[in-house]
């Protein structure tokens, strides 16, 4: 028999001691309550369903009851602990209340850490909160769902958004540069054809073209290889932090913001590089 | 004419493509230098917030580090740790919701009120006023967090009506009245935080309980020639089963835990600018070159070496990339303040954790990354110029 300390009890007791009994069973199994246990505790502890442990409330493991234990689960993936080892087992509150349950204290029967509620109408979440508070002094009510101010993941999204941005500058930087040599290249043929008549319009419309064809090909190239390497990024962060946590993933929506932000971005550079050889006088591209 | 010199006439002569390679390296150098900052901030903030208290060994109760647990018995412990050869100094931190008013207003605010024994400096700097021990002979002085008194309008000297109440439980108590000395900074405190500090007395006072209540929080200070392992393997033998733990673990726990995604996109996004900044010199370099095979082919024609023409391309990528790297270092530090600012708006964040820190490591590991990205960058079109048949390049760039 082993013991391990697991991090979290559903229920109100935060921390348990779990004793892993050997998988035959005892005279009397039969009466032993359920319980699940999670993925990861039932790795860490090599358990499997049918096994009885023992659950107790304190690390010495003076109050603890037997269970057995009726099935594997997989901890819903929560954003916010990650990276924390989900060992954890559920139960039924009235298991639970038995074992943390102080026998002196009939109250403590009584007692849960939380109330969830599901309102008939989520807007009165407020309302709620506020009728909770005057007829039950001491008790605090919340909404489950939290405000966008008050949302970890909103300012991650706008640290994610300025990176984006700052990366985005620096691109448009090179290109502008890759743009300038390439009209630098064409110099030659870019003075011909002002030459032969063609007006700067009819060039510049032509680069603008090319500008929305590169910036195309270059968008779907990249949401291909987002695509592609979207798997990989989450099997490396799932397998790191033993989740099923979809940690990227590439939405229609982001697919479309990247293009209608590269297509633009490439027009410009391709118009603004070729520009600085159009507005030139004809004689001065051909270097006469 | 050196190779320097060379590759200086060339970037001087192509001025407007080398100022936005430049400017490009300078962003994304920005960039890179930012995730480095952040690689490490968290844990290098969250470091000093730790060590400005002046303690280096923590005790607390059996929810760990991260769930606030009373610790039982906690007087006889602070007692009994208090006197190990160890230990210098101990503290008794205890945190009580509680309701706050100006005496004849009917509105209060919640605040979260410690009570603290032996401690005072460096959890709150005193902004305004006195310390709790430069008032000593009120019987309830309180600190008041500078949010909460510029909103209530409160300042030292003032009087003010304290409700200490038991989590979970409805209280009929009447309120107390304390002073306050001082208006403060406190380091552990998030934004919207409204926290008050007084003495642990003047909290059992406050709450009311037949007994003292169990302290949240054992703060430890070690005696320098001891160290904080040693206090805490002194801790752990004196009372078997105590959560001890010092500073270097609390840092060592949180970087395993709480600060791994930072740590972690830091070394993505790193790693993705590095790769980013070698294709786009490479890139122009590799164009740059090419437009020039036959200006190239006639330096090789009039003699100048294939090693002194490959030591030109590696001088132009070295002055891009290092223009471009020194910009970085303020650009940088500019976009760190900002991203730090969006970062510092995450809720029940300590409101002096920062996630940008510098330190000189990330000021050579950035020197280093772009020594790399402009040796490889240079590395294609250097292997094109080596390899490059004279005669036929200038047949086919300048005859042609």
């Amino acid at each position: 028999m082993k013991l391990i300390f697991a991090a979290g009890l559903f229920g109100t007791a935060t921390c348990a001691a779990l004793a892993a009994a050997a998988p035959h069973a005892p005279a009397g199994d039969g009466a032993a309550p359920p319980v699940l246990v999670s993925r990861q505790l039932a790795a860490h502890a090599h358990l499997s369903t049918g096994d009885l442990v023992t659950l107790g409330s304190d690390p010495q493991g003076r109050r603890r009851a037997t269970f057995r234990i009726a099935g594997i689960y997989e901890p819903t993936p929560d954003p916010m602990r990650f990276t924390a080892t989900r060992l954890e087992a559920r139960m039924h509150l009235p298991d639970l209340l038995d074992l943390v349950a102080d026998p002196s204290d009939p109250a403590s029967r009584e007692s849960v850490s939380a109330i969830n509620v599901r309102l008939a109408n989520p807007a009165d979440a407020s309302a709620f909160a506020g009728d909770v508070a005057a007829r039950a002094p001491g008790i605090t009510a919340r909404p489950a769902s939290r405000a966008r101010d008050d949302d970890p993941f909103a300012v991650l999204d706008r640290f994610h958004v300025a990176i984006s941005a700052v990366t985005m500058a620096g691109g448009t930087a090179f290109l502008l540069a890759l743009m300038v040599i390439r009209a630098e290249e064409r110099r030659e043929t870019v003075g011909i054809l002002r030459l032969l008549g063609i007006s700067r319009r009819t060039l510049l419309l032509t680069v603008a073209i090319e500008g929305v064809a590169i910036a195309a090909l270059g968008a779907a190239f990249g949401i291909l290889l987002a695509f592609a390497t979207e798997g990989l990024v989450n099997r490396i962060f799932q397998a790191r932090y033993d989740t099923a946590l979809v940690f990227v993933r590439v939405t229609p929506s982001i697919a479309v913001r990247a293009v209608l932000i590269a297509a633009p971005l490439g027009i410009a550079a391709g118009i603004a590089a070729s520009w600085t050889l159009l507005r030139r006088e004809v004689l001065s591209i051909v270097r006469r | 004419m050196s190779a320097l010199h060379l590759a200086w006439r060339t970037i001087r002569r192509y001025r407007a493509q080398t100022l936005l390679a430049i400017a490009g390296v300078a962003v994304i150098g920005a960039l890179l230098f930012d995730m480095l900052l952040l690689s490490r901030g968290l844990l290098l903030s969250f470091a000093d917030l730790l060590a400005r208290a002046g303690y280096d060994v923590r005790i607390v109760g059996g929810g760990g580090m991260t769930l606030r647990m009373p610790i039982p018995d906690s007087r006889a412990i602070a007692e009994a740790v208090g006197g190990l050869p160890e230990v210098e100094k101990v503290a008794l931190v205890r945190i009580l919701p509680a309701r706050l008013a100006r005496p004849g207003e009917a509105q209060s605010a919640s605040v979260a009120l410690v009570g603290a024994s032996g401690m005072t400096a460096g959890v709150w700097t005193i902004v305004q006023g006195a310390d709790l021990d430069g008032a000593s002979t009120e019987a309830c002085p309180l600190i008041v967090g500078r949010s909460l008194a510029a909103r209530l309008h409160i300042a030292p000297g003032d009087a003010v009506r304290v409700n200490a109440e038991q989590a979970g439980v409805a209280s009929a108590l009447p309120a107390v009245t304390c002073r306050v000395a001082g208006v403060g900074r406190f380091a552990f405190a998030a934004a919207g935080d409204d926290i008050v500090a007084t003495t642990l007395d003047a909290l059992h006072r406050a709450s009311g309980e037949a007994r003292d209540g169990d302290a949240d929080l054992i703060l430890v200070a070690s005696r320098p020639e001891a160290g904080s392992a040693a206090a805490v393997a002194a801790i752990q033998r004196a009372r078997p089963g105590l959560a001890a733990y010092s500073n270097d673990e609390v840092l060592e726990q949180f970087n395993r835990n709480g600060f791994a995604y930072f740590r972690q996109i830091s070394l993505v996004l790193s790693s993705l600018t590095m790769v980013f900044a070698f294709l786009l010199v490479a890139t122009l370099l590799t164009v740059s070159v090419n437009q020039r095979l036959g200006e190239i082919a006639a330096l090789r024609a009039i003699g100048i070496a294939r090693r002194r023409v490959a030591a030109m391309l590696l001088w132009e990528s070295a002055l891009l990339v290092g223009a471009g790297g020194l910009l970085a270092l303020p650009l940088g530090e500019l976009l760190a303040l900002g991203l730090d600012r969006i970062l510092r708006q995450m809720p029940a964040l300590p409101e002096q954790l920062h996630f940008f820190v510098f330190e000189p490591r990330a000021l050579v590991i950035h020197a280093a990354v772009l020594v790399v990205t402009a040796l490889a960058a240079a590395a294609y079109p250097v292997w094109v110029t080596a390899r490059m048949p004279i005669a036929a390049t200038l047949r086919r760039e300048i005859v042609g």
